[in-house]
C-alpha cells in the first residue's frame, strides 16, 4: 500500500474522542444552549463529573466549602474554566504522547494544543466575533493531524526540512509535497470523521493558510493567529520550529497590530501556567502528563 | 545537573555541576552569561521587548521582558560575585514565521531591543544564532562556560 493509503487508513484506526466531550463538543457549537444544557450532558458521565469536583476541590483553588455538584463547580468557577478543564484533562490520552517525527516530548503537543485553545479563546473575546468556546475547541484540536501524520514525518523528516531549508517552502507544503498530505488536512479528515461541528472542521483544516477559505471566517482567523502567537513565544514548539507562512492580511482584517498579539501572548503564558497549575495539583492527572517545556528541538528517531 | 529555566525565566548559579538549560526558544531569545572568574553562569529566557506593554506583567515577572529580565539576571549575578566588565554573553533565539511584509515581528523586535540595551550598557555579545524560523536549545556550564545550541539542524557550540 502507497504512504498515501496507509495514512487514510491509520485516520481509521485513531482512538475517538469520549462521547461525552463529543456531544460537549456539539451542545457549545449551537448558540441556543444555555448553562444548563451543558450540566445536562456532563451529568450523565460520572468519570467527568467526578473529575470536574476533585480539580475544583483541589489545594490550587483553596476553596473554603467543598463543591460538592457541577452546578456549584459552575458556580465557583465559572462555565467556561469548567468546559476548559474537561476539554483539557479529556484530550491528554490523545494529544499528551510524545511525537517525535515533530521533535515533540511527551506533554509537549498536549501543552501547545492547550495554549493555542487558551490564546483562541482569547483572541475571540478580543475580537467579538465568534464564539469563546467554539473557539477553544477549535484550538484545541487543530493539530490532530500531527497525532496521525507523525511517524510517517520521522520517516521522511530529512527530506522535509532539506525542502524547508533549500527550497524556502513551509513545513506544510513540505509535508504535501513529501508525504501526499499535510496534518492540515489529515486533521480536517479526522475532524470530519469525529463529526464535529463544520466551523471546526474548517479551522482545523485552515490553521496555518486562512486565506484558503472564501469568504474568510473570523473563527479560522482566530485560530490561525493563535496558533502563529504560540509559535513566536515557544508555547509547545517542535522540530517544524516557526516554518510557515506569515498571512499579515489575518492581522488587517482585524485592525490588529503586532501589540495585540504581544498582550494576548503575555496573557495566554499566564492562563496556561494555571492550567498547569490546575492539573499539576491533581496528582492523578499529573501522573499522564509532563508539563515541563519541549526538551527537544532536534527528533529523535524511533 | 541540568537546572531547566522556563519560558519568561531566569537562573544563575555559581554550582560547578550545573548546567542551566531552556528549551523551545521561538521568537523569544535566550540570552547566557559567564563570568570566567568566579564562574559564575546565568540564563534568561524572556518572551516580549518592552516592559511598557504590560507594567503590571512586569513586575510580577521581570523575565517576561527584554528591558526588565536584562537587569535582573545581571543584577543576580553580580551577587554572586560576578563583574559586567568580564561577563561573557552569547546570545539565541529571534525566530520569525516565513513573513516577508514583517507584520509578525516580534523575534526582530526582541533582538532588537537587546542590542539597544547591551549598546547602552557597553556590553558586547561574544557569540550569538538568531533569526531564521528554527526552534532552539541552549544551554551553558556553569564550570567552563561552555554555550550549546541545538536546532533541527543538529548541535554546535556557540
Amino acid at each position: 500500500m502507497s504512504d498515501a493509503g496507509k495514512i487514510l487508513e491509520r485516520i481509521g484506526t485513531l482512538p475517538p474522542l469520549p462521547d461525552t466531550v463529543l456531544k460537549l463538543i456539539r451542545v457549545l457549537d449551537d448558540p441556543r444552549s444555555t448553562v444548563d444544557d451543558i450540566v445536562e450532558t456532563i451529568r450523565y458521565d460520572q468519570a467527568i463529573t467526578g473529575e470536574v469536583l476533585r480539580l475544583c476541590n483541589s489545594a490550587y483553588f483553596g476553596l473554603s466549602r467543598k463543591v460538592t455538584s457541577l452546578g456549584d463547580a459552575m458556580l465557583c468557577l465559572g462555565t467556561v474554566k469548567v468546559m476548559q478543564l474537561v476539554m483539557s484533562v479529556h484530550t491528554t490520552n490523545l494529544l499528551a504522547k510524545a511525537q517525535t517525527g515533530y521533535g515533540l516530548d511527551p506533554g509537549v503537543l498536549w501543552k501547545h494544543s492547550v495554549a493555542v485553545a487558551l490564546a483562541s479563546a482569547t483572541f475571540s473575546d478580543h475580537i467579538k466575533a465568534t464564539s469563546g468556546s467554539v473557539a477553544f475547541t477549535a484550538g484545541l484540536l487543530h493539530d490532530i493531524g500531527k497525532v496521525v501524520l507523525n511517524d510517517y514525518v520521522a520517516d521522511e523528516f530529512g527530506e522535509i526540512v532539506r525542502r524547508v531549508t533549500e527550497e524556502g517552502v513551509s513545513f506544510i507544503d513540505a509535508e504535501r509535497k513529501v508525504l501526499g498530505f499535510s496534518h492540515e488536512q489529515i486533521g480536517g479528515m479526522i475532524a470530519e470523521q469525529w463529526k464535529l461541528p463544520e466551523i471546526i472542521v474548517l479551522c482545523i483544516r485552515n490553521h496555518h493558510d486562512p486565506g484558503a477559505v472564501q469568504p474568510s471566517n473570523p473563527l479560522v482567523d482566530v485560530v490561525y493567529l493563535a496558533n502563529c502567537t504560540c509559535l513566536m513565544l515557544g508555547l509547545g514548539l517542535g522540530a517544524d520550529g516557526l516554518s510557515y507562512r506569515a498571512h499579515p492580511e489575518v492581522m488587517e482584517r482585524h485592525e490588529l497590530h503586532e501589540s495585540d498579539l504581544e498582550k494576548l501572548g503575555a496573557q495566554v503564558l499566564i492562563d496556561l501556567k494555571r492550567v498547569e497549575g490546575m492539573l499539576v495539583d491533581d496528582s492523578r492527572t499529573d501522573d499522564r502528563l509532563q508539563l515541563t517545556g519541549s526538551r527537544q528541538e532536534g527528533r529523535s528517531r524511533r | 545537573m541540568d537546572q531547566v529555566v522556563d519560558i519568561a525565566d531566569f537562573a544563575v548559579s555559581d554550582d560547578p555541576r550545573n548546567t542551566l538549560v531552556t528549551y523551545s526558544l521561538g521568537s523569544c531569545i535566550g540570552v547566557a552569561i559567564w563570568d570566567p572568574k568566579v564562574r559564575v553562569a546565568g540564563l534568561l529566557h524572556y518572551m516580549l521587548p518592552e516592559s511598557s506593554l504590560s507594567p503590571e506583567k512586569a513586575k510580577a515577572n521581570p523575565s517576561m521582558f527584554a528591558d526588565t529580565g536584562v537587569p535582573a539576571l545581571f543584577r543576580a549575578a553580580y551577587a554572586l560575585g560576578a563583574v559586567k566588565r568580564r561577563i561573557i554573553v552569547k546570545v539565541a533565539g529571534g525566530s520569525q514565521l516565513l513573513d516577508d511584509n514583517g507584520a509578525f515581528n516580534i523575534g526582530k523586535r526582541n533582538y532588537v531591543m537587546l542590542r539597544k540595551i547591551f549598546w547602552r550598557n557597553g556590553i558586547l555579545i561574544d557569540g550569538e544564532d538568531v533569526g531564521g524560523a528554527v526552534s532552539r536549545t541552549i544551554r551553558v556550564t556553569c564550570d567552563l562556560g561552555r554555550v550549546t545550541l541545538r536546532t533541527r539542524n543538529g548541535e554546535c557550540q556557540l
